[in-house]
Parts: structure tokens; C-alpha cells; sequence
């Protein structure tokens, strides 16, 4: 059962991530990237790692997608235009996209994990707790420093961005 | 726990300050002059928490760490923060000043922050703290080109090298499961790749901070499009703040592969890299500002060039080259803070910072001249003043452990190079006559700062063991100079 939903959400993040270069209109590249994020997102469920699969959604299929789609519609992107196709780059891509498998291919293969599976890491782990308990009592102080961080850039966004009255 | 927070009382001082600056801003605008005072004010009580309170100790698994090196740091940082404030009334643009003073005030924080720490994840988040409101402090002359382009180039630059930084810092922590300093220098023998990796990448990030070659192109740009006061920061505290982590992060957490750059006996280890980097920055730093026609150009090639002198000490790792590194870029962030300053009363006045704007400025206001030939002089490293203290005593201890002559003779050949640049300013500034008749603006404040920073200069030329002491746990500097030459 695992291994047929591993299977069909693997098949569906790539063949999205395929749409994301493949497609002409600006905004079908948006939603397949976002269904792509969507695909991971389940396979980090398959996995129990339940809480980057709930970050994964919120963060990435939700708010920075959000941000992309605004800023194409701001910009008013209009559908690529058809470019003719050069063949040496093509070839030259396809040379670099093979070494580049090959190359990934023998890592994942030298690693020790590939052949045997390692038992589960800790059976019914609780991960969102852990990560807040990590992130408010080691992290507290790293936290707090993000915190004013993002109030530096928010500053930092209005006042150079603010239109002057005069 | 209540030690933690005394710990963090100066930095929590600080972002109260900045948040109260803000709310002045915003309830009133208008007033410059108590956004100032609000400011230094804060910058104060935080120094006085700094130095009435002292507490030494390692909070939270290192991410806070306090002797009295850092705390001596953190003072230094301050000051150069909070004259940086002083010489703001004159450089920014009156609108949103309040907003300039409290990103001003954030950046000290992060620079203070990253003096007292030895945590990987503090170190980059601290460097973020700093340099972001710099970034937006560089563009924030919005109605001139120049600034839009420094802030833009700064930021572009400064976001790539931070990901240089956060991917050379995270292959460390891949390698040593830990993002403490002392636990990172218990990994000994022959280092994994992806530690190489990740100190080379480590050290990309922070040429970046430091400004040498290979991430040395903005330096120009921002130093001459900036509002003044926050070149000034960028190019004393930042640059502090930089070469003390640095210092930190390479002798504490990777000691073991320190290797040597000395002629004819070379061993891997990132002194190599940095003698590269320091003998590429030392000639295009120095070569570069000869045809610079704007001071606050030609001031940033020279920090191009002192950060390779930095280096060079940073090279020869041993006790007594860092402590002359640590005293040298002290003196090189006074100077040049101070040397700022000129160029923000000088710019207030004329309108500008280039060589003919300087003219004369020994006539109309022989003062700040003098605080000027003081600056340059030391910059260029002439007895008595500190700047000469400070190369003397980064080439004895680089030469004396590991040989590095060929990079120190480099220095100083170099180092007479750069003599004919800041003499080419004190011509303009004291031989020329002024073009046309100026009415001196009076800017009391930031004139009497320039005075101070150049009385500043001239003691530690006159008694450098007055900060060598400190810096070096009470060794005075004849002593250190004789245990380098006895090596």
C-alpha cells in the first residue's frame, strides 16, 4: 500500500515538475510547480514525517506560491513566446542533464542506505512537538533574533518602497 | 538564567532603543534632535550595562559566550555604532531619519552579537542582523541614483556571499554534528571533502564582510553611494565585527587544519587560501585607489588593501599575530570612522567628496585638516601614530612565525605605494587653495567626534599598550614583540 502511494506520488511530483519548464503560460507553470509541492508534500506523509509535510503545504504550495503568483500577475507576464529550437543546445543540455544523473546515481548507490533499510528512527514520534519544544527552549534565543530580523526587513520594505508625498 | 540576561542586557537595551526611536518617529517626525538623543541615549545605557554589570560565562551551549575580549569587542562596536549615529544628523536625508537611526541601532545589535558568541547558527544569524539593515541603510538616499545602486549592488553581492557562507557553515555542522566552535575542534586527522568544502566556502562568505578579493566589487560602490554615516559603519564596525568572528571561527573551531603559507615549507589548511586572498587584495587594493579621484572611492580600495594586511596576520595564526590582528583592525576602524567623519563635514559644506572638494580645507577650517593629515597619516602607517603600531607589529609577529616574508615584503612595498594616495589628498586638502570662498556649515557635534577619534588615534600611537593589554591577557607589546622575535 506504502509502496503504490510512494510510487503514484513520485510519478505526479516529477511529471509536474516536467509542466514547471514545460509549459509556455507563466501561471500553468505556477500551479504545476504548486502541485509538485503538493506531491512532496505526500511523501513526506508517507515517510510520518508529518510535520514537513504540513510546513511543505503552508509554506511553499501556500505563501511563497502566493507571492509568485502575485508578482507574475503585477509584472502581467504574458504567455512565452515559441523560440526556435537549437539543436547544439539541446545537445549540450542533454550532455550535461546525463552527467549529472550518472553522477547522482553512483552517490546514491555508494551510500550505505541504499541497499538496506535502516529500522525506524523512534516509532510513534510526536515531531511537531519536538520541534517546538526544540525551537522555544534550545532556540529560544535564535528565534527571538529571527523575530527582529523580520522586523528589520519589514522597516527596510516600506520606507524604500513608500512613495513620497511632497 | 538572571546572568543571561545581564549577559544580554546591552543588545536588549539597544532593540528597546531602536523600538522607542521608531515611535518617535512616528509620533513625531519632525524632531531630529530628539531622535538623536534617544538614541545615544539608549547607546549609552547600554555601554554603562556593559561595563558597570561584566558578567564572563557560556550561556545556552555557547551561543552566548562573554569574557573580557568580547566584552572589549562589544564596546569597541558600540562606540563605532553610535559615531555612526553622530555623524547620521549630517548625512541622511531628513525624511524617515528615525527609520535611518533605528536600522543604525539593529545593525550594532547583530555586530554585538556576533562578537559574543561561538555558535555557527548565532554567528550567521548575527551576521544577517548586521548587514541587513546596512543594505537598506546604503540605498536609503532614495532620491539619488548612486545610493538606489549601492544599496542594489550590496545587497545582491551580500546575498550571494551569505549563501556561500550558510552552505560552507552547514557542511561544517554536516561534518562535526554540532554548531559549536569547541566541539567542531575536537574533529582532528585528515578532513572529510565536505569539510573542505565547507571552510573554503566559509571563507568566500567572509571575504565578502571583510572586503578582499574575490568579493571586493562592491566595496567602491557602496562606500561612494552610501549616505556617508553608514559607509562609515560598513567600513569600521562591520569590518571589526568580521575579523573578529573570523579570527573566532578559524582558530577556535578549525585550528587543526590551519596549515602554513610560508615560502618554500607549504601545507593545506585555509592560511594558504588567506594568503592568496590577502596578497591579491594588498595589490589591487593599493594599485586600484591610485587613480581614484573620490576620497570615499579611494577609502574603500584602502580597505580593500587593509583587509589584505589583515590577513596576512590571520596567516600566521599563532598568539601573538592575532593578537596584532585584533589590535590592528581596532585602530584601522577608528581611523577610518574618524576619516569618514571629514568626509561628512567636508561633503556638508562643498556639497561633495571628491578631491577638489577638499581644497583649501586647511585654510577655512585648519581643525578638521589636521584631524584629516592625522587619519591618512595613520592609515598609512607613520610613526607616532596608531596605524604604524599596528603594521609594525602585524609584520614582526607574521615574520617571525611561519616566514611569511614574501607576503610581508609584499605589504610593504605596497604599503609604500599607498603613501602616495593619501599624500595626493593632503595636497588637495592643505597645499591647494579653496577654488572659491566657502562659508564653513557648522556640524559642532560631528566635529568634535573627529577631534576626539584623531586625540584617539594619536594616544594609541603613543601608548598602544593601553589596548594591547587587554587584548593580549596584559602582555604589553614589548613583551609580545619579544617573544615573537625570540621564536
Amino acid at each position: 500500500m506504502s509502496l503504490a502511494l510512494f510510487w503514484i506520488f513520485a510519478i505526479l511530483t516529477l511529471l509536474f515538475a516536467v509542466g514547471v519548464v514545460v509549459f509556455r503560460s507563466p501561471v500553468s507553470s505556477a500551479m504545476s510547480l504548486v502541485m509538485s509541492f503538493v506531491g512532496l508534500a505526500a511523501l513526506f506523509v508517507t515517510l510520518d514525517a508529518f510535520f514537513i509535510a504540513v510546513v511543505q503545504v503552508l509554506v511553499y504550495a501556500g505563501a511563497v506560491m502566493v507571492l509568485f503568483l502575485f508578482i507574475i500577475m503585477l509584472l502581467d507576464l504574458r504567455t512565452e513566446e515559441r523560440r526556435p529550437v537549437k539543436l547544439a543546445a539541446w545537445a549540450g543540455g542533454g550532455i550535461v542533464l546525463a552527467g549529472f544523473l550518472v553522477a547522482i546515481a553512483r552517490v546514491i548507490s555508494s551510500l550505505p542506505g541504499a541497499t538496506n533499510t535502516k529500522p525506524e528512527i523512534l516509532p510513534g514520534l510526536n515531531d511537531v512537538a519536538q520541534v517546538g519544544v526544540a525551537l522555544f527552549r534550545n532556540f529560544n534565543l535564535p528565534f527571538q533574533i529571527i523575530g527582529v530580523l523580520l522586523l528589520v526587513a519589514t522597516i527596510g520594505v516600506v520606507v524604500l518602497s513608500r512613495r513620497e508625498l511632497k | 538564567m538572571t546572568n543571561l540576561l545581564i549577559a544580554l542586557a546591552p543588545e536588549a537595551f539597544l532593540v528597546i532603543t531602536a523600538l522607542v526611536v521608531l515611535g518617535i518617529g512616528v509620533s513625531a517626525p519632525k524632531a531630529r534632535g530628539a531622535i538623536t538623543a534617544a538614541t545615544l541615549l539608549g547607546g549609552l545605557v547600554a555601554a554603562a550595562a556593559l561595563l558597570l554589570h561584566p558578567v564572563d560565562g557560556n550561556f545556552l551551549h555557547g551561543m552566548v559566550v562573554l569574557n573580557p575580549l568580547a566584552r572589549l569587542f562589544k564596546l569597541v562596536l558600540l562606540g563605532l555604532g553610535l559615531v555612526s549615529v553622530v555623524f547620521a544628523a549630517e548625512s541622511f536625508p531628513k525624511l524617515h531619519f528615525a527609520e535611518a537611526l533605528a536600522l543604525l541601532l539593529f545593525s550594532m545589535v547583530g555586530m554585538m552579537l556576533l562578537a559574543g558568541t561561538e555558535d555557527l547558527l548565532m554567528i550567521f544569524l548575527a551576521l544577517e542582523l548586521t548587514s541587513l539593515p546596512l543594505y537598506i541603510l546604503a540605498a536609503f538616499a532614495k532620491e539619488s541614483r548612486a545610493s538606489a545602486e549601492a544599496g542594489l549592488k550590496y545587497f545582491l553581492i551580500g546575498s550571494v556571499a551569505a549563501a556561500f557562507l550558510l552552505y560552507g557553515l552547514s557542511l561544517i555542522y554536516g561534518v562535526a554534528g554540532s554548531t559549536n566552535l569547541r566541539v567542531i575542534a575536537k574533529l582532528s586527522g585528515d578532513p572529510d571533502p565536505l569539510l573542505i568544502a565547507g571552510i573554503a566556502l566559509t571563507l568566500l562568505g567572509f571575504a565578502f564582510k571583510i572586503a578582499v578579493v574575490p568579493f571586493q566589487l562592491w566595496a567602491p560602490d557602496v562606500y561612494e553611494g552610501a549616505p556617508t554615516a553608514a559607509a562609515a559603519l560598513i567600513a569600521s564596525g562591520s569590518k571589526v565585527a568580521g575579523v573578529f568572528i573570523l579570527t573566532k571561527i578559524l582558530t577556535l573551531g578549525l585550528g587543526h587544519w590551519t596549515g602554513t603559507a610560508g615560502w618554500g615549507q607549504f601545507a593545506p589548511g585555509w592560511a594558504p587560501v588567506l594568503a592568496l586572498m590577502a596578497a591579491a587584495s594588498v595589490v589591487l587594493g593599493n594599485v586600484a585607489a591610485l587613480v581614484q579621484s573620490n576620497v570615499k572611492r579611494l577609502l574603500a580600495y584602502s580597505a580593500i588593501a587593509h583587509g589584505g594586511y589583515l590577513l596576512i596576520g590571520l596567516c600566521a595564526a599563532d598568539a601573538p599575530s592575532l593578537t596584532a590582528v585584533l589590535f590592528y583592525v581596532i585602530i584601522y576602524a577608528l581611523t577610518t570612522a574618524g576619516a569618514f567623519g571629514v568626509v561628512v563635514i567636508v561633503e556638508k559644506q562643498r556639497g561633495g567628496s571628491h578631491l577638489e572638494d577638499f581644497e583649501g580645507l586647511g585654510k577655512s577650517s585648519p581643525v578638521l585638516a589636521l584631524c584629516l593629515l592625522v587619519f591618512l597619516i595613520s592609515l598609512a602607517g607613520i610613526p607616532p601614530l596608531a596605524g604604524f603600531f599596528g603594521k609594525f607589529y602585524l609584520f614582526t609577529s607574521a615574520l617571525a612565525n611561519g616566514r611569511h616574508l614574501w607576503l610581508v615584503i609584499l605589504a610593504v612595498a605596497m604599503n609604500a605605494v599607498s603613501l602616495y594616495y593619501y599624500l595626493i589628498v593632503l595636497k588637495h586638502a592643505l597645499v591647494l587653495p579653496a577654488p572659491k570662498e566657502t562659508v564653513p556649515t557648522a556640524a559642532p557635534a560631528s566635529k568634535f567626534l573627529v577631534v576626539l577619534l584623531a586625540l584617539a588615534v594619536l594616544a594609541l600611537g603613543l601608548a598602544p599598550n593601553a589596548l594591547i593589554g587587554p587584548l593580549s591577557n596584559g602582555q604589553t607589546v614589548k613583551n609580545i614583540i619579544i617573544n615573537t622575535l625570540q621564536k
